[in-house]
């Protein structure tokens, strides 16, 4: 594989940074993704928009699951509430060692 | 490790998330004083209306200029949903003291990004923020200083008629 550097992991994902390439990448266990900045920063807004709350409501979200789709809707992913969570995590973390972020993650994760 | 992400963006993500609910705020302001406009337009106060629809192209005008400044620095600036627009007014008075509630609201917004810009160190968005901190001040004086004419002149049809005919025209 090329050369990746690991920025940050959850429990279910790993983030990658690639400088040759000037992109990231995401391993979501069964599929390795890639992001240009700004698919990333979509995928950001579109997790942190997702209700969570809707999750444990079951007549709004019955299963439990969100349909994610990324990167110029070249995927599609469909994540449990823990896997939202962590997917959250990831973000969070990364985008604070990617130096955009003021807060640091163990504070902004409990916001 | 290259500072790709940093290149690519010049503002913090927080800073970024709360210019989007600021862009939201201004979109939901046009489109709440377009409402206000037509309420006035339809009642024949035909300079409130005139100077609602200027204060809804106003608003539109807030929301653009955040819009390109949070594109401008590399972030994603998202179009707003816009809805549960309130159309049903009492009277001319109610109509220019949600005005005034609405602006206040805006200013605290402004106000809370400023804060958090400036606890974050992201002195651009602080400084980009600079001309909003005023504007709103002069916004919130418009809005204050027609009130006061109905303390002045009254209630009564006739007084809203000449209240009316004193709102600014610009
Ligand atoms: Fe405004
Ligand atoms: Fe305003």
């Amino acid at each position: 594989m090329f050369p990746m550097e690991r920025i940050h992991s959850s429990r279910y994902y790993t983030f990658y940074q690639s400088d040759t390439e000037r992109c990231f990448y995401i391993d979501f266990g069964h599929k390795l993704v890639r992001f240009t900045f700004c698919e990333l920063l979509s995928l950001r807004q579109k997790v942190w928009a997702i209700d969570i709350e809707s999750h444990f409501d079951d007549e709004v979200n019955p299963h439990g699951l969100e349909i994610l789709s990324l990167c110029n809707k070249e995927h599609l992913f469909i994540l449990n509430t823990l896997e939202v969570l962590d997917l959250k995590d990831l973000l969070t973390g990364a985008f604070f060692m990617l130096d955009i972020a003021a807060q640091h993650p163990v504070l902004a994760s409990k916001a | 490790m290259k500072d790709i992400a940093r290149q690519q963006m010049s503002i913090k993500v927080e800073s970024m998330d709360m210019l989007n609910a600021q862009i939201q705020m201004e979109g939901k302001a046009s489109a709440s004083y377009l409402a206000m406009a037509s309420w006035c337009d339809q009642r024949g106060y035909a300079r409130s209306a005139d100077l609602l629809y200027r204060q809804s192209a106003e608003e539109r005008e807030h929301m653009m200029k955040i819009f390109k400044f949070v594109n401008d620095c590399g972030g994603n600036a998202l179009s707003p949903e816009i809805k549960n627009i309130n159309h049903d007014f009492s009277s001319l008075e109610e109509v220019f003291e949600t005005a005034l509630s609405q602006e206040i609201e805006v200013t605290k917004s402004i106000n809370n990004i400023v804060a958090t810009a400036r606890k974050n160190n992201d002195f651009g968005v602080e400084n980009f923020l600079q001309w909003f901190v005023t504007e709103q001040l002069e916004e919130e004086k418009t809005m204050r200083d027609i009130l006061d004419l109905f303390d002045l002149m009254g209630r009564d049809g006739i007084a809203l008629k000449l209240i009316d005919e004193r709102i600014p025209a610009k």
